[in-house]
């Protein structure tokens, strides 16, 4: 493989990322089921970085999942998302950015739309204006929270107090990159790096001190599928295209993988456990599995965060054997207790999945 | 009344994913749902480029609409600039327009994705809520989620949320106006006459299958849609 | 009128253009930017449809280089003046050339498959273009290419930056089926033991004994030709790739592994030739190939009179057609000439 045929790839998909004064919307899927990496980002752009991050607590969902299960209309979906932009226009606000990313394809595709079809916007405003009383003007930059993440890489690297090195070999981490299908594949131009090779995963594992794996199924979807998983009853599309990836990346020996889609996490952890409970296998040394994290979640192991505040303790699949590789120090003991350490009970164990390692 | 086709190129989606098709089979080759079911979009494409009525008609009553993922990888590589993917989201709109979507077992589903998701968009201002999402309903998510589900707010605490309070804050309570402005904007734009024919094909529906639908998750049709999954639909299926 | 024509690029086009012109009695000056005469012909290994080698082709154009053409190599061009039918067109280095007329013969260039990013050239080893198929030919290190492979399974994969509306060129490459066929013929020959995979859209069979090509490809050589485009290559641990495709023949979605795969690469508009022909204000079409004042009867003249083009700067176009354009070209520039000098003798008589 020659990596400077990516490099000349990356150059090619350069975008513009705002660094300051964002107006942020939440994400339904990170809130309910990786509510401390959202708690990261604020922390990492607020605290560690002293930049302006605005929420108005009346924003909503952009209704991108109920759209994508076809449930909800276009026209409703897009005045769900000018109603967003209007909160951001009230706010004072021009740069947006979403936590989601089936948002972030939405809302690049509801601009594009309404840049080819000024009569759609034009009668959006209306809709918006007849429902709500409000007006809106449109964002000038609008990035996904992981494109601001890597535009902060190197500051965080600064800031870093560990590696994505296994601290007892010196040898970079091994890591896979996964990429939500909406964030370049409609428009490759709205991507870092574009659809094929996206970086803005890729950059930040570099920075980071380690080693981006590639495997022959790096761009196929995780399975979420909207309405595929929604329904009991075709979770096999879902699954099934989960396993295709583990099944690729297997034989790369890879100690994690990073994500920027809120969904694309969930599944490639729990489709891991599902999949061990069906078939008795795991992924992964000592049939650990392989630890799924999202950027936030990476960005606050770097900069020696407890990975009990990043929310590691919800994943199904046991983070232990990576902190252990990156020497983040951790408290088993506290894993799974409350706020002032309150006692919450103990998940139990899967059937096959490791989930109490044996301490290093 | 205005054939099939036309009122498809009435859709936004429509015009702005059908170009024109050479059948190629790029977008098969990289489909997910082509790998795994008896589906490829390239001959939806093919079917829409005829503008046969006939066979227009059938596929906005067919299974085969409801295959697609809609993770745009097809849209990535079309040579001709076609959106397979978007052309789906237009026909799924009016399968459910014209209540043809409850003809096919995976059409039906669609019901259960209004009552659960489509509802919680209108109380709660998410897509998905943690209360919501049972673990009965939802075994693969684990027994972390069944911890999480059980002492949600503990964890929710824990993790720096700002659970069902005002103020800004992961999964805070959103305000009432804000609510109510969501509906107004569903009223508006034709999103509760979506879920209110959702609804009213379903029930005739279920009339129809002798099964009975009340409100809610719990009853027989529901259940039925939810759960069943005929053999037939994979690719490697035996008649 | 007597001043010379200047015929700009010095390969397949500009050297039979030149070889006619100058057989007429007609003073040349053929100016060619590399070292060498030839052009894109010096690149091949054999020919299609017969498969004879590119090399007596190059002879025969090198044999109607004679002392009435005055070759320039070389040759960098900074600008071209149009002074009312003169053409002055100045070099670089200073020197200055002057004709009567201009034939513009600077070709195309090959598209670039890097810009094809999902099929992994110049990412992954073993993903070559034809070109640098055609290269191992020449130099004989087909040996190198081929050696190690494990299954002897190859594939080949056509309209690679043509009939693509994602790299901005929607236009066929016309030459790139037949040479893919060619190749696979050629390949199988050298290893009669692999298999090998053609993927088309369509098979572009236009030209005399092209049809009777593929049927002995897959009759005498067993080439599989599987129509579905391909969507992706990915690298396999072992550097074999895997390819994506579907067989719309039978509707299957595929899943292959390959040795080696080689991309048939098309014509692009040469930067070059938009560069001239900016100078001499010849403009482009919608796919960036020149544009010519009549495709049925006028297809080497210009907008611009005593400007004359030839070749691939007109769009994509094969060996045979191309020396068949040149000897039109060298007409019409001759007819040209003759009709301006007999206009230059009316008024001369006049006065």
């Amino acid at each position: 493989m020659k990596i400077e045929g990516k490099q000349m790839i990356w150059k090619e998909y350069q975008k513009e990322i705002a660094s300051d004064n964002f107006f942020y919307v939440r994400s339904c899927v990170r809130q309910n089921f990786f509510p401390g990496s959202e708690k990261t980002f604020l922390r990492i752009m607020r605290d560690e970085l002293q930049k302006d991050v605005f929420e108005n607590a009346s924003h909503t969902t952009c209704s991108g999942i109920g759209y994508h299960s076809d449930i909800v209309p276009i026209e409703t979906t897009m005045t769900m998302i000018a109603r967003q932009f209007a909160l951001m226009t009230e706010a004072g606000k021009e740069n947006f950015t979403t936590s989601c990313i089936t948002s972030f394809g939405l809302y690049n595709e509801v601009l594009e739309t309404w840049h080819h079809f000024p009569d759609v916007e034009e009668r959006v405003r209306q809709n918006l204006l007849k429902a709500t009383g409000r007006s809106f003007n449109k964002p000038k930059n609008i990035s996904h929270a992981s494109d601001v993440i890597f535009h902060f890489r190197k500051e965080i690297a600064d800031r870093g107090k560990f590696t994505l090195t296994d601290h007892r070999t010196g040898k970079p981490l091994r890591v896979v990159e996964h990429i939500g299908c909406h964030y370049s594949k409609m428009f490759p131009s709205k991507g870092v790096g574009g659809a094929e090779y996206p970086y803005v995963l890729a950059g930040m594992i570099e920075d980071w001190g380690g080693e981006v794996i590639d495997y022959p199924e790096r761009r196929h979807c995780c399975g979420f599928g909207f309405r595929q998983y929604l329904v009991k009853a075709n979770r096999g599309y879902s699954i099934a295209c989960s396993k295709k990836k583990f099944e690729s990346m297997e034989s790369y020996s890879p100690d994690m993988i990073l994500t920027n889609c809120p969904g694309c996490p969930m599944f490639l952890d729990r489709w891991q456990y599902a999949i061990s409970e069906m078939e008795g296998k795991t992924y992964g040394g000592n049939g650990q599995g392989i630890p799924v994290l999202t950027y936030e979640e990476l960005a606050g192991l770097v900069l020696g965060y407890n990975p009990w505040d990043l929310g590691l303790q919800v994943h199904q699949v046991p983070v232990e054997p990576l902190l252990d590789k990156m020497g983040v120090p951790y408290d088993p003991g506290m894993k799974f207790k409350g706020a002032n350490g309150e006692d919450l009970g103990m998940p139990e164990a899967p059937s096959y999945l490791n989930f109490y390692p044996e301490t290093a | 009344m205005t054939n099939l086709y036309q009122q498809l190129s009435q859709d936004i989606r429509f015009i702005e994913g059908m170009k024109a098709c050479l059948n190629c089979g790029t977008c098969t080759a990289i489909c997910p749902a082509a790998e795994f079911y008896d589906y490829q979009p390239r001959k939806i494409v093919d079917t829409l480029q005829s503008k046969d009525e006939a066979a227009i008609e059938a596929l906005l009553k067919s299974d085969t609409i409801w295959y697609c993922g809609e993770c745009m990888s097809c849209m990535t590589r079309c040579p001709r600039g076609n959106a397979p993917g978007m052309l789906i989201i237009a026909l799924r709109s009016l399968s459910q327009e014209l209540g043809y979507f409850v003809e096919s077992e995976k059409g039906r589903q669609q019901l259960a994705v209004k009552r659960t998701v489509g509802e919680w968009i209108l109380k709660y201002g998410y897509c998905l809520y943690p209360s919501q999402i049972s673990p009965e309903n939802h075994p693969e998510q684990g027994p972390i989620w069944e911890w999480e589900h059980k002492n949600i707010e503990g964890v929710m605490n824990r993790l720096g949320a700002n659970y069902e309070k005002t103020g800004p804050g992961i999964l805070r309570k959103i305000p009432q106006e804000a609510l109510d402005e969501i509906r107004a904007i569903f009223e508006v734009t034709g999103g509760m006459d979506r879920y209110d024919k959702i609804e009213e094909f379903s029930r005739m529906k279920a009339a129809e299958m002798g099964l009975d639908l009340k409100e809610g998750m719990d009853n027989d049709y529901i259940r039925h849609i939810y759960t069943t999954n005929s053999p037939k639909h994979s690719r490697d299926h035996e008649d | 009128m007597n001043k010379p024509v200047v015929i700009i690029g010095g390969g397949i086009a500009g050297m039979e253009a030149a070889a006619c012109i100058s057989a007429k009695g007609r003073e040349v000056i053929l100016l060619e930017k590399t070292g060498q005469l030839g052009g894109h012909l010096l690149q091949w290994d054999r020919l299609f449809p017969t498969r004879r080698k590119s090399s007596e082709v190059l002879r025969h154009l090198e044999k109607g280089m004679n002392d009435g053409i005055s070759v320039h190599l070389e040759a960098e061009i900074s600008g071209i003046e149009n002074n009312n039918g003169v053409f002055i067109v100045k070099l670089s280095d200073g020197r200055e050339f002057e004709g009567s007329a201009l034939l513009l013969s600077t070709g195309y260039s090959v598209f670039d498959a890097r810009k094809k990013e999902e099929y992994g050239y110049g990412i992954y080893d073993n993903v070559i273009t034809s070109a640098e198929l055609e290269e191992f030919f020449r130099n004989n290190r087909q040996e190198n290419l081929l050696k190690g492979i494990k299954s002897k399974r190859i594939g080949i994969v056509h309209c690679v930056g043509s009939r693509d509306e994602k790299v901005g060129n929607l236009y066929c490459s016309k030459v790139c089926c037949i040479t893919g066929v060619k190749q696979a013929i050629e390949i199988k020959e050298l290893l009669p033991e692999s298999e090998i995979y053609c993927f088309y859209m369509d098979l572009r069979m236009f030209d005399r004994h092209f049809e009777e090509m593929y049927y002995e490809a897959q009759q005498k050589w067993g080439i599989h030709f599987i129509r579905g485009r391909m969507s992706e290559a990915a690298e396999n641990a072992d550097h074999t790739l895997v390819v994506k495709v579907e067989d719309t023949l039978t509707g299957l979605p595929l899943k292959m592994t390959v040795d080696i795969l080689i991309l048939l690469v098309g014509f692009i508009p040469s930067p070059e030739t938009a560069r001239l022909a900016g100078m001499l204000g010849i403009d482009s079409g919608e796919d960036g190939f020149l544009i010519v004042e009549d495709e049925h009867f006028a297809s080497n003249s210009t907008s611009i009179p005593g400007v004359f083009i030839s070749g691939a700067v007109k769009g994509p176009v094969c060996i045979e057609h191309t020396i068949t354009d040149a000897r039109a070209a060298a007409l019409q520039v001759l007819s040209y000439l003759d009709s301006e000098i007999a206009k230059w003798r009316n008024s001369e008589t006049v006065k």
